[in-house]
């Protein structure tokens, strides 16, 4: 069967140009190479132009592709740079400085801030709620504006699921950039939520 | 013993959801959360922050891009 073919059976395939190892391999990568490429270029043509030349450009340069990394890596590897190219120099100017997102500290290393906001736990909230249309605007805004690095970092690691050191292999940074990127990311995604959904209805 | 400060545990939040913090910080870590409410809450939104990502990001390619898709790498291919 078509989907039982093994990764390294695929691989040869497309070596030897077989064009329907290519239905294949669409077939089992296209939704995460435009997810990733979706969110990474946040529009959706851009996203096509880098599916279109992602796939392409796996089935020239599989010759490139090294057996010692995983298939599904390099796939990623190929569209995060790709988006990352196709996002350059087009870049609307919305990112915000992180630092005003993150946590801050007195100096006895206690938190600092109002501490009805510091005592807001929001995450029992209904799902209804919490993926409503509101939670998904301001979620959405959040990840425009975090700079590109992070939110790849932050689509490699909490959507599609990759690890620190698969992550870090894609992108070719290294894993203690990546783990310091994601938190960073994440707390200022965190922040963003917490400062819309306690404004809109008081703590808790 | 080990004492954590607040900064500390926000540190080490995105290691203790990987489980990948030794035995005496995760003690330590838990210790101080018995204590602090905030970092609870801290906690707990940076946990649904990181599902909410998930769910928000996880986009679906269109099927008429699908198709689009079939059709330009068929050309692309055929013209060599």
């Amino acid at each position: 069967m078509e989907e039982a073919a093994s990764e390294a059976q695929l691989i040869a395939r497309l070596r030897g140009g077989d064009t329907d190892a290519l239905e294949t391999l669409m077939a089992r990568y296209s939704s995460r190479v435009y997810r990733l490429a979706h969110g990474i270029t946040r529009n959706d043509a851009d996203a096509e132009e880098v599916v279109q030349d992602v796939f392409l450009s796996l089935f020239r340069k599989i010759d490139t592709f090294e057996e010692r990394s995983a298939l599904g890596t390099w796939i990623y590897r190929v569209t995060a740079n790709a988006a990352l190219i196709k996002r350059r120099g087009k870049r609307v100017q919305l990112e915000v400085f992180l630092e005003d997102q993150l946590p801050t500290f007195r100096e006895d290393g206690h938190r600092e801030g109002d501490r009805d906001f510091l005592l807001a736990d929001w995450s029992t909230r209904p799902d209804e709620e919490l993926v409503g249309i509101e939670t998904r605007r301001v979620l959405t805004r959040a990840l425009d504006q975090l700079p590109d690095g992070y939110r790849t970092v932050v689509l490699l690691r909490d959507l599609e699921g990759l690890s620190n050191e698969e992550t870090a292999e894609a992108l070719g940074e290294s894993v203690a950039s990546v783990k310091s990127r994601l938190h960073r990311a994440r707390m200022a995604l965190r922040e963003q939520l917490t400062r819309a959904l306690v404004r809109a209805s008081g703590p808790g | 013993m080990t004492r954590l400060t607040c900064r500390d545990v926000i540190d080490l939040l995105a290691d203790y959801l990987e489980a990948t913090v030794s035995p005496e910080t995760l003690a330590a870590f838990e210790r101080h959360l018995e204590g602090c409410p905030a970092c609870v809450a801290y906690l707990n939104t940076y946990r649904k922050t990181r599902e909410l990502t998930a769910t928000v990001a996880r986009v679906s390619m269109p099927q008429d891009m699908q198709a689009r898709l079939r059709a330009f790498l068929i050309e692309q291919l055929r013209g060599g």
